[in-house]
């Protein structure tokens, strides 16, 4: 009786495990037939260049065929893009690992803003300037061209930008007869009244759990208090401004009440959730929420605005700089090609294209009055002037490790973990010994 | 002497596949972890035990130090008790109990990362289910206090099947015959448990302890996901630690350091269990 049911039950099993062993299979298959792309076939002859880059926004079509359009202008060339897991710091570490064992797997790359100092001190991309006929650069924004040049040498060419922004709602501003706020005093002023009446409303909604974006929210603020991070490349972290701005951020939220505490775990998109359910009046967020907000579905359709960032008085605002560059692998066998595909993609063309399909923000200043993205997507028109102001951070090869110091100092401060002044001075002495370091 | 040279042909390919895929990655790590190496800067040189010493220095180490054994302990403590519990619930035979298995093994099935998020959502201040069912505002994840043991409780709910199962087969082995000459016996419900389930359950509680101990030394995808470990570096753990030093400032040297005390700890750890597991198995 008893060993039958051993029997039974190692039948049982050895079916299972049958069954499981089978499915597998058919997955692998499966995935081996959607993995082997057709590009594989493509062109006999002539050299085919790898191009790595973070997800495409939305539908890929378009920007395939921009690449096909290259093709056909460049005959010879293949293009094989290659997606990157969505992750910036993913990327990032796949970059570090590939480039520190001189791959040549890839030959242009796409590079988050705050790379491009750190990979070029490291030797991993190639000098780009030429790519840029004489005076070319004039027809960027100063500030991704300020993050891409070390030496007065471009490492890398901005692809697209991005910046801070200030959202409102049109609808509850006009209710209460107020206009957008100029410094963070009058948007204190103007979420207090209007919260006090509407119920269930935030004042203030801003990114501040420990990570990257957090780093941003902070120096927006430093920024327009007159501080900063470096200056002459000697750290400035603990200065009187620097500790003001980040009094006030903690104040948003236990003195005034007009930012909600759970602001401290918020990345981008729960902020961008509770801005688009209707439940709040200030949001700080990149141009991309724009568009969802304009969506059909959309709760805050037709009742958001957007504005520069509000200041401290007597400063002007600095909206943090974001965005992406194409950069060449310095160990690329096919710099040349490399280059021709850069010059494509950040060509006037091409990146208005990009806007009117994908929605990335140009690069080059020109687009701003271009009739036809304007006519398509009036609100591109109103960024020009807060692109113009994008400041990048401390564009330095030691980057990553200030921010791994700024990212929990900064977290504890709007936390309340420590005082603005404890977080900072606790910085500033490790920036001290990060950058007084003999190499 | 002839079977004994034969045995020692044959684990050969064993040994050396093994030596390939773990033994050079680990010693490879130790000598990364004597060196400064930087490859920003192109720096690259042997510093002996700098990277050891600077470690009994540095703050966020023994921070984040902290907060691991914190985790491994609670969790793990946890993850024991109820698994227990439920463990012994399941062995008695009741209607639906097939069904109840099943809901219990569902958390162990989610990959770790969706049920990272899942929480991420659940623990939500202001749409969150958690404070909705409590009626309350509670800042789980911003708040220094709550954070790790958000992460905790998370683990628990997350890897207590896995405790289940094999206390279940542990249950499942005890002959049923010592049962019933205890109860003949006049035992007690109280005074089985402690002297026949207890006891006899001993060398798979170790086996739990060492798998669980091991992985919560390790934390990292939960816990990164959950918080990135903020606020504050207030549930930064050494794995996320090490990551972050490997892979966002790029210092292969310190971050090896950092990676090979994680080794050392659950290394010496599991030597302990093994003596302990042996020590059980030749009572």
């Amino acid at each position: 009786m008893r060993s039958d049911k051993i029997e039974k039950s190692r039948t049982v099993l050895g079916k299972t495990i049958a069954v499981l062993a089978l499915l597998t299979m058919i997955l692998a298959f499966l995935c081996g037939l959607g993995c082997t792309s057709d590009r594989e076939q493509h062109g006999a002859s002539g050299t085919t260049i790898v191009f790595k880059h973070g997800k495409i926004a939305g539908n890929p079509k378009p920007f395939r065929d921009l690449l096909d359009r290259f093709e056909r202008e460049n005959p010879g060339i293949t293009v094989k893009d290659e997606t990157l897991p969505a992750s910036t710091d993913e990327q990032h570490q796949f970059y570090a690992i590939n480039l520190d064992s001189k791959s040549n797997d890839f030959d242009v790359l796409s590079l988050d803003v705050i790379w491009v100092p750190e990979f070029a001190r490291a030797g991993w991309l190639r000098d780009v300037t030429r790519v840029l006929a004489e005076g070319e650069q004039n027809a960027f924004f100063p500030g991704p061209v300020q993050a891409v040049t070390q030496d007065g040498r471009l490492f890398a060419v901005p692809w697209y930008i991005d910046a801070g922004l200030l959202y409102y709602r049109t609808d509850l501003l006009k209710k209460y007869n107020r206009s957008a706020p100029k410094t963070w005093q009058e948007l204190v002023k103007t979420a207090q009244e209007i919260t006090e009446k509407e119920p269930n409303l935030y004042g203030f909604i801003w990114q501040g759990k420990q990570y990257e974006g957090l780093v941003c929210n902070v120096l927006e603020f430093i920024w327009s208090d007159g501080g900063g991070v470096l200056e002459n490349s000697r750290p400035v972290i603990d200065s009187p401004p620097n500790i003001e701005a980040l009094q006030f951020m903690r104040d948003l939220i236990v003195k005034w009440h007009i930012t909600p505490s759970l602001v401290l775990t918020a990345i981008e998109e729960p902020t961008r959730h509770i801005f688009g359910s209707g439940r709040a009046l200030f949001m700080r967020n990149w141009p991309y929420a724009w568009s969802v907000f304009r969506s059909e579905d959309s709760a805050v359709r037709g009742k958001v605005g957007v504005a520069e960032l509000p200041s401290f008085p007597g400063h002007v605002s600095a909206p943090a700089l974001g965005g992406w560059q194409l950069g060449v692998n310095r160990f690329s066998l096919h710099p040349e090609e490399a280059e021709k595909l850069i010059r494509f993609l950040t060509s006037l063309s091409v990146q208005k294209t990009l806007a009117l399909t994908v929605g990335y923000k140009p690069t080059r200043k020109a687009l701003y009055k271009d009739p036809d993205l304007l006519r398509e997507q009036p609100f591109v028109g109103s960024l020009y002037s807060i692109f113009m102001r994008a400041r990048p951070r401390p564009v330095t090869p030691y980057y990553m490790m200030i921010t791994q110091v700024l990212q929990p100092e900064f977290s504890a401060a709007v936390a309340g973990i420590k005082t603005p002044e404890a977080a900072l001075g606790s910085a500033q002495r490790q920036v001290e010994q990060i950058l007084g370091e003999k190499l | 002497m002839m079977e004994r040279e034969n045995g020692n042909r044959f684990v050969m390919p064993a040994v050396v596949l093994l030596s390939l895929v773990t033994i050079y990655p680990i010693l490879s790590v130790l000598y990364l972890s004597l060196q400064r190496r930087l490859p920003i800067f192109d720096v690259s040189k042997f510093t002996g035990l700098d990277n050891y010493r600077f470690l009994l220095t540095d703050d966020r180490f023994w921070n984040a130090l902290r907060n691991t054994v914190y985790f491994a302990a609670t969790s793990v403590t946890l993850e024991l008790l109820f698994g227990l519990v439920i463990a012994l619930l399941l062995n008695r035979s009741f209607r639906l109990k097939g069904v109840v298995t099943a809901l219990v093994l569902i958390p162990w099935a989610v990959p770790t990362v969706v049920s990272a998020r899942m929480w991420e959502w659940m623990y939500n201040t202001d749409f969150g289910i958690l404070n909705y069912l409590l009626g309350m505002k509670i800042n789980w994840l911003g708040s220094p206090f709550w954070a790790l043991n958000a992460a905790v409780f998370m683990d628990v709910w997350k890897t207590m099947p896995f405790v289940v199962i094999l206390l279940l087969a542990g249950l499942k082995m005890i002959p049923r015959q010592i049962y019933q000459a205890a109860r003949i016996d006049g035992a007690g419900a109280w005074s089985i448990f402690m002297k026949i389930t207890l006891p006899l359950l001993m060398p798979v509680i170790l086996v739990v302890l060492i798998f669980r101990t091991l992985d919560a030394l390790r934390i990292f995808d939960a816990v990164y996901v959950l918080t990135g470990g903020g606020p504050a570096n207030t549930t930064e753990t050494l794995s996320i630690y090490a990551y972050k030093v490997l892979f966002q400032t790029l210092q292969f040297g310190y971050g090896s350091t950092l990676s090979v005390v994680v080794f050392l700890c659950t290394g010496s750890l599991s030597v302990l269990y093994m003596r302990l597991l042996r020590a059980e198995g030749s009572r």
